[in-house]
């Protein structure tokens, strides 16, 4: 009883929740909860890159882009059938990862920040201005999906797909942090200096931070392409990354679980003001504001004070602030 | 077509050296990279359009409302953003501009955005818009007056700076701000001014800037750009090299855009920023010694 609420019993209450949806949820309900999965595959490999391995780079939505677009466009140009497609897509965002990884490897804090900003935003130009291959600024529709032996609706397809992605790649994520390469992220995080000198290659770990980020946000857009039907550029700019990095902030920079729950929570902040893109800005701006401010750790560090039972490894505790 | 490309290429290098001078004035002095910056530019802007265009009031005294209103919004940048974090991490700080920029996107969006035909309105000319021949080429008068005022802005700022008690105190505290404060310097003080008076020279910009373009309260952040591409070209922290950056970022963006390809004018800025940190992250005339965060 009294650890009713502890860590496991919410996370499998989730789960729980998750897969009963497809059977009583509406299809823009069922919808929602196809984006809330897909969020919390960003806000884990954004989290392993921001919040771990403390590099500030703003190159995710980008990645999240060229999944989505290779996913897309292979379904489009040459048919392929989906299930390659997002393994193309998620290659093609990883390969994008390594080489913003390399560059990246020589800059830390403000340098990288720039570097990465200056990266999206010419990832984003490409996507509006290679008319012949991306459609351009208006962007294109994704043919229809096709789950045929298995459901007749698209929706319920992609959904079970992104619901079992989640449940492979999050324990598998949770595993990595916990081992050897999770341990390297956090020591880097806190000083490069005393992790290489702890003999952690620094180069490869950060490395494995970009790719492993990458192959998240990769997913995540490939999904975005089958399950909205619809790809553009504005799906990948700044604005995203803010909700990427709101998401993940208000969870709990550097807490896994915190960044799952601040994916599903903010959602449906998104849904409700969607029509409104002024109030979406102050919101989401707001909120990171808000959190940086007045509780750093994000909800998870209320979770961890005031809930018995939430306990989690290698989390930025309160004196690192 | 040269001559042409070069005269636009430094009126608009004169915008871009401007908000780059906020932006390094203010990263000397604290040590972080206000993201914000640009959308203090953008609301400077909708506010000389509010007294301009709305109110019916003159030029310059739109001018010098957004001057004044500018200050007031770098100072409550000061306030909610960089006082109660001021030993905060960098990727912290980061963090907090990035969500303040977006906040106050969201408030000009709700006041001045969203109209029917999406969310640019037009600024009207200062002067005659009809361009007028000098040495050989036609400019824009409005091209001049940015020039002009802009080399009027960065001349007061640079005296501001160097002669007065209040520009010596801000590089003292840039200096070493223990040792300021050791000396009698209120540190706390600079910095609040050194927030406003960079949000300043930023609307100062802006005003000059909305007459030739259009004003959007998406137009902050790509002038940021512009600014980051400017001082990184320059060297991070080095004040005559932003202005040198701001006019050498207009003139490349310009040719880029005239000679190879008419998009190339939108990304030349981003491909400026990668390629000088990757490969020489001091800058041109930078400071050799780079700083870590």
């Amino acid at each position: 009883m009294l650890r009713l609420f502890s860590r496991r019993n919410v996370m499998a209450a989730g789960v729980v929740f998750f897969a009963l949806l497809p059977f009583f949820a509406n299809p823009y309900v069922l919808f929602i909860g196809n984006l809330a999965l897909m969020y919390i595959l960003l806000s884990v490999g954004l989290n392993m890159l921001l919040g771990y391995a403390g590099q500030l780079a703003f190159a995710h939505a980008a990645l999240f882009g060229v999944g989505a677009y290779t996913t897309g466009l292979l379904k489009l140009e040459l048919g392929l059938h989906y299930g390659l497609a997002l393994v193309a897509g998620v290659g093609l965002a990883t390969v994008t990862g390594l080489a913003v990884a390399l560059p990246a490897l020589r800059l830390r804090g403000l340098y990288l920040a720039l570097a990465t900003v200056a990266f999206a935003q010419a990832t984003l130009w490409v996507f509006t201005h290679w008319n012949s291959v991306t459609y351009g600024g208006a962007g294109f529709r994704v043919p229809p999906l096709d789950f045929e032996p298995f459901t007749s609706r698209p929706d319920i397809g992609v959904y079970v797909l992104t619901f079992v992605i989640v449940l492979v790649s999050v324990p598998l994520g949770w595993n990595m942090l916990r081992s050897r390469v999770g341990r390297a992220w956090v020591a880097i995080r806190e000083s490069e200096v005393a992790a290489e000198s702890l003999g952690i290659d620094i180069t490869r770990y950060k490395s494995i931070a970009y790719v492993v980020s990458a192959m998240y946000a990769g997913a995540a857009g490939g999904l975005f392409a089958g399950m909205l039907g619809i790809v553009t550029p504005e799906s990948f700019d700044l604005f995203q990354v803010i909700v990427h990095f709101c998401m993940v902030i208000v969870g709990g920079l550097g807490s896994l679980w915190g960044g799952v729950l601040g994916a599903v929570g903010l959602v449906g902040l998104q849904e409700v003001l969607r029509a409104f893109r002024h109030l979406q800005e102050i919101a989401f701006g707001g909120l990171i504001l808000f959190t940086v401010l007045v509780i750093p750790g994000g909800a998870v560090s209320l979770l961890k004070r005031y809930v018995p039972g939430w306990k989690e490894p290698l989390r930025r505790t309160e004196h690192d602030e | 077509m040269f001559a042409y490309l070069i005269a636009s290429g430094i009126s608009t290098g004169a915008l871009y050296a401007m908000v780059a001078i906020g932006l390094v004035l203010v990263y000397r002095s604290t040590g972080h990279i206000n993201f914000s910056h640009g959308e203090l530019f953008m609301f400077g802007g909708f506010i000389a359009y509010t007294c301009f265009v709305i109110l019916g009031m003159p030029y310059f005294v739109s001018l010098v409302v957004a001057v004044i209103g500018g200050f007031a919004l770098g100072v409550l940048c000061d306030r909610t953003v960089y006082r109660p974090l001021i030993k905060a991490p960098a990727l912290t700080m980061v963090l907090a501009t990035v969500g303040f920029s977006f906040l106050i996107k969201g408030v000009a969006r709700f006041f001045w955005g969203a109209r029917e035909g999406g969310d640019y309105v037009a600024f009207p000319a200062a002067v005659d818009p009809s361009p007028i021949p000098v040495g050989g080429i036609m400019v824009f008068p409005q091209q001049l007056l940015v020039l002009g005022g802009a080399f009027f802005f960065v001349v007061v700022f640079t005296i501001f700076f160097r002669r007065t008690r209040w520009g010596k105190m801000m590089q003292a505290t840039a200096e070493n701000a223990t040792a300021a404060y050791l000396s009698g310097i209120r540190v706390e003080r600079v910095y609040t001014m050194t927030w406003g008076t960079g949000a300043c020279i930023a609307s100062a910009a802006a005003v000059l800037m909305a007459p030739l373009t259009l004003l959007s309260p998406d137009v902050g952040f790509n002038l940021l750009l512009r600014a980051f591409a400017a001082t990184v070209l320059g060297g991070l922290g080095s004040m005559p090299g932003a202005i040198i950056g701001g006019f050498l970022v207009g003139i490349i963006e310009s040719l880029a855009g005239g000679y190879i390809h008419t998009g190339l004018q939108e990304v030349s800025a981003f491909i400026i920023i990668i390629v000088v940190l990757v490969f020489r992250p001091a800058g041109l005339f930078g400071i050799r010694r780079l700083r870590e965060t």
